[in-house]
């Protein structure tokens, strides 16, 4: 009898850690952010000021995600912790279950920085080439070409990028972030600074990724730019995260939905806090 | 293998693409034709003012082409933010470190030896030979350029890129001056001095340890030995350097 119970309950706990594996494994999440916090001061003799105030997100596999708020609301600061450029003062990021400063890491994601700015003296084809090799793909020309066409730089694949304008950059920014085909996209403001056609293009893009299954994190201070292709959204105010959730949800909350930047609204809601 | 490959090529395109650099060939290519129009005035030590300072040319010219250069392309890694996307591909910090170490130092090694093997040219045309024994400066130049890039990339990885250009100029005076630093500690009175001097001249990086010009123009008998500690020197050096500088860069935040 005795013996029974024990191999049940023995078979119990290994199906249990079966099941909490598998779990586990399944809801692995793209980018998992615990309680980040991160201050800065501007000059040695300053006080540090918080900017990051306890930052808690979890993105999910295969999800396209807008990371919203307005200017100095702490996306960039954000994104370069999960990218590894900075580390939190305390708290913990992970990209699938991964630190952002080991290389396995590193070789699953594409990153875009913020208003970006290449080596100008490099072709559109050797900087591809350079960052193709960086990622660990060698004899890579084919793929590169194919990029090139993807955004639409074909033509211009031999031309240095210091005579690249702001969307060529950008969709040369892209192209770079493409590279191996990563499984999680990380794009700081990709569509700030273009032109409506600039604009269509690159969120073309970002839905054709989509349906590849790509993760995406994107982050953006103009709402409407996340109607199109978030599947959820941030919203993030002054280094904390205000509202997680579907957009259209969202929306019924009373956000804008014309073309003013999130900016205003912002101010309004800042001005009476706690809108949840 | 194909990272760093691919940093050093990067590293080596981009500096041969700074218009600075034309700048400083000019300048080099002047002051190596211009020793031969000093030839006359050189009275009894005639053969020798075009040799000695021909191959100082090609020396400075390679430290300043490491500072100006190496300033600039840190510059816009740094400042301009062009490191972050090389950054974010998995690829491991020290491999950047070596790449433009290597990089760098291929653009250099290339630029002295074209310079030193025009100085052979203007030799040839002025005397009707050509003087190869000169040629043994170009290794020892290039570890004094390896040194100053490791003091070069050690700056960059935690200060500021105007630092590290300031620093990069006050470490080439003071390598050079350390010889007169170790007069002024073997004849000083005050013991604290006297530490103090000679701590300093064992801890910086003595440039002059790589100067052999003088005995190369007077065709003097090479001290071995000291060829060989200069070698030693120059490659302990630099490899320090570039760890010390790896370990830093590791920890580097990109704010
Ligand atoms: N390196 C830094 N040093 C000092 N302050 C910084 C630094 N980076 C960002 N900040 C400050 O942190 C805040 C958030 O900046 P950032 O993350 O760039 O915002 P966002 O990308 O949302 O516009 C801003 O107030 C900015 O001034
Ligand atoms: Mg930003």
């Amino acid at each position: 009898m005795l013996f029974r119970d024990l191999t049940n309950t023995i078979c119990d706990l290994v199906l249990y850690k079966v099941i909490i594996l598998g779990i586990f494994l399944e809801m692995e999440n793209a980018i998992r952010l615990e309680d980040i916090r991160r201050s800065f001061k501007n000059h040695f003799w300053q006080k540090e000021t918080e900017v990051l105030k306890g930052i808690t997100l979890d993105i999910h596999p295969g999800e396209v995600f807008g990371f919203l708020g307005p200017n100095g609301a702490g996306k960039t600061t954000t994104i370069k912790i999960i990218t590894g450029l900075i580390r939190p003062d305390s708290g913990r990021a992970t990209i699938f279950g991964m630190a952002p400063s080991s290389l396995q890491a590193r070789q699953r994601i594409g990153f875009l920085p913020e208003s970006p700015y290449f080596y100008e003296h490099l072709t559109g084809f050797e900087f591809l080439k350079i960052h193709a090799s960086l990622s660990n793909r060698i004899n890579a020309d084919q793929e590169i070409n194919g990029l090139l066409e993807r955004v639409g730089l074909d033509r211009a694949r031999k031309v240095q990028l210091r005579s690249y304008s702001r969307g060529m950059l950008q969709r040369i920014g892209i192209a770079q972030a493409l590279i191996g085909a990563p499984d999680l996209l990380i794009l700081d403001e990709p569509l700030t600074g273009l032109d409506p056609i600039g604009r269509k293009e690159i969120k073309d893009l970002i839905l054709e990724e989509k349906k590849k299954g790509t993760t995406i994190f994107f982050s953006s201070h103009i709402l409407p730019d996340a109607e199109a292709v978030c599947d959820r959204v941030g919203i993030v105010i002054e280094g904390q995260i205000r509202e997680v959730g579907k957009l259209s949800d969202l929306l019924k909350k009373g956000l804008p939905t014309d073309e003013i930047s999130l900016e205003e609204w912002f101010v309004r809601h800042i001005q009476k806090p706690g809108i949840s | 293998m194909h990272r760093i490959k691919a940093i050093i090529e990067n590293t080596f395109k981009e500096g041969l693409r700074q218009r600075i650099l034309l700048l400083l060939i000019v300048f080099t290519l002047l002051l190596i034709v211009m020793s031969v129009f000093l030839e006359p005035f050189a009275l009894g030590e005639s053969p020798k003012i075009m040799r000695d300072l021909g191959l100082a040319a090609a020396s400075l010219f390679g430290v300043l082409t490491t500072i100006i250069v190496g300033s600039a392309l840190i510059h816009k890694d740094i400042e301009k933010r062009t490191l972050y996307t090389v950054l974010a591909k998995p690829v491991r910090r020290s491999e950047i470190v070596l790449g433009k170490f290597l990089g760098l130092g291929a653009l250099v090694c290339l630029l002295v030896l074209a310079m030193l093997l025009i100085h052979q040219l203007v030799i040839f045309l002025y005397e009707g030979s050509f003087d190869f024994h000169l040629l043994i400066a170009f290794p020892f130049t290039i570890l004094e350029v390896g040194v100053m890039l490791g003091i070069l990339l050690l700056f960059s990885s935690f200060s500021s890129t105007t630092l590290t250009s300031i620093m990069g100029v006050i470490f080439f005076v003071i390598g050079h001056a350390l010889p007169d630093l170790k007069l002024f500690a073997e004849t000083t009175k005050a013991p604290a001095l006297k530490h103090i001097a000679y701590a300093f001249y064992y801890v910086l990086p003595n440039l002059d340890n790589f100067n052999f010009r003088m005995d190369l123009a007077y065709k003097a008998p090479l001290p071995t030995d000291q060829l060989i500690f200069s070698i030693c020197y120059g490659i302990m050096y630099t490899v320090f350097l570039l760890y010390v500088t790896t370990l830093i860069f590791e920890r580097r935040e990109f704010k």
